[in-house]
């Protein structure tokens, strides 16, 4: 029979937290933020192909930072969920607040009850319409879900950020405005971050029953200037 | 339904079809004697540009049970579906069809090639008719980006693919239409053209098998019509397809019921 050494409750939580928190820290950060038309949504990601942020349903999309293959994952999850409950019932009812809080459930059991927590930080946004309200859902690595108002900013420097982010969104703003402002407290004050290392996503409204698009380099460059 | 996770042994991947099947989202076919509405007849002629779909809008059991149905649907912009047999089957096929393209594209952030697509769909046909009475024969039609041309693509009852260079037809109607399709059909059709040719085919049809709808002037119900070129899926409107089949009409009128010795 093994033995087990008795670790406090607070303490094992403490532990897992601080695991989780270095694990998502080491990755670049994220943005999301609402604008006059829409939801903008983006990453610092040196990577053209392993994407970190990603439609899910006709006006839902995930972005997720830490650890690639574990937000991955919950990405395609996503997908068949609502492609799933879609199927089973219909189009309109698929509503991110639903799965913003199966997210929240499987983080949670993940963080108290998995092998380690998931080292992850995940954003489900959702353009509104006829029949649902825009929203950021913010999920964090232990199963924490915040209904975020305006923006919301994921990853290791994520106080930092949104702290200068919000001094410069004080109120809502069109697409380019706020892109600028959001790379802007991405890079901080003495760090510019090139083109080709955003990934830009947005949810708008442009007569199509899919509104995610994905911006180019070049569409990117334009709103910046 | 909860979130859907899976190890990366079972996992799925990109496909809808097998992710549905694991999850019990649709339910396993099994046999049956069921009487459902069925016939049809839909065309696919391939031109210079594209490929022109022409399909009747009639559902038949032992009586007319629809007359405005939708037989060709887009399964993505630049992809059509047609279907013929079981109604049931067939509008399932479709949703699962358009579902599993959309799924594959956002799994993977790339879209499936045409001739992916066309693949796909085999063993979803296979499945079906090989174990039920309701068997569903679909159509594929599309303009593949990836080659700049307009291809087509049939299946037997067993789900075998088969690409057409030419034209291709689906359901009780098609021997009416194949032998007008056989007559008409050149290699260097420009898109009129192969609108005609396909109007003329389907009316042959809807003239002879009872189980395809001929336009309707006294509902003011006409055959689909659409084209798929690099510009995408577009339906033409109830007035040109009206007028297209109004032409044919009075031609037939006046040489007494028959085309009169030439192809019009």
């Amino acid at each position: 029979m093994s033995n087990y050494f008795y670790v406090a409750p607070e303490q094992l939580i403490r532990d897992r937290a601080e695991f989780a928190q270095k694990g998502i820290a080491r990755g670049r950060s994220l943005v999301g933020a609402i604008y006059d038309t829409g939801v903008l949504l983006v990453a610092e990601n040196p990577s053209a192909s392993l994407n970190k942020i990603s439609e899910v349903y006709d006006r839902i999309a995930f972005a997720g930072v830490g650890k690639y293959n574990e937000f991955d994952r919950l990405r395609e999850a996503g997908i068949r969920w609502a492609d799933g409950t879609g199927f089973t019932y219909s189009r309109e009812d698929v509503d991110a607040r639903a799965l913003a809080n199966y997210y929240a459930q499987h983080l949670g059991d993940m963080f108290t009850e998995g092998q380690k927590p998931l080292e992850v930080e995940i954003l489900v946004a959702q353009l509104g319409g006829k029949i649902r309200p825009t929203k950021l859902y913010r999920i964090a690595y232990e199963g924490t879900i915040t209904d975020e108002t305006r923006y919301a900013v994921l990853g290791g420097d994520a106080e930092t950020i949104k702290g200068r982010f919000a001094t410069s969104e004080e109120q809502i703003h069109p697409l380019g405005q706020t892109l600028k402002n959001a790379v802007e407290a991405l890079a901080g004050p003495d760090r510019k971050i090139d083109v080709t290392d955003l990934e830009v996503g947005i949810l708008e409204d442009r007569g199509n029953r899919r509104t995610f698009v994905r911006l180019t380099d070049a569409e990117v460059s334009e709103l910046l200037s | 339904m909860g979130l859907p996770l899976f190890d990366a042994h079972n996992d799925p991947g990109p496909s809808f079809f097998h992710f549905a099947e694991a999850t019990g989202i649709t339910t396993p076919t099994m046999a049956g004697t069921a009487e459902s509405p069925h016939a049809t007849t839909v065309i696919a002629v391939r031109f210079n540009a594209g490929v022109v779909m022409v399909g009747d809008r009639q559902a038949t059991g032992h009586y007319i049970a629809s007359r405005d149905v939708r037989k060709i649907e887009p399964a993505d912009r630049f992809t059509a579906i047609a279907i013929s047999g079981t109604a049931a089957r067939g509008i399932e096929f479709v949703k699962m069809a358009q579902l599993s393209f959309e799924h594959y594209e956002k799994m993977t952030d790339s879209a499936l090639s045409l001739e992916g697509k066309a693949n796909y769909l085999s063993p979803i046909i296979q499945r079906n008719n090989l174990s039920s009475p309701l068997i569903v024969m679909p159509l594929l039609a599309g303009w593949d980006s990836s080659h700049l041309v307009g291809r087509i693509f049939e299946y037997d009852g067993a789900g075998g693919c088969y690409e057409r260079f030419d034209f291709a037809t689906i359901g009780s109607g098609s021997p009416f239409a194949e032998s007008a399709l056989r007559l008409g059909f050149r290699t260097d059709l420009d898109r009129e053209a192969a609108l005609e040719l396909g109007a003329l085919a389907l009316y042959e049809a809807g003239d002879n098998d009872p189980s395809t709808g001929g336009p309707d002037f006294v509902r003011n119900l006409f055959p689909m019509m659409v084209t798929i070129t690099d510009e995408g899926f577009q339906e033409l409107s109830t007035d040109e397809v009206g007028a297209r089949f109004r032409a044919i009409n009075d031609r037939r009128t006046q040489s007494g019921g028959v085309a009169g010795g030439t192809l019009r």
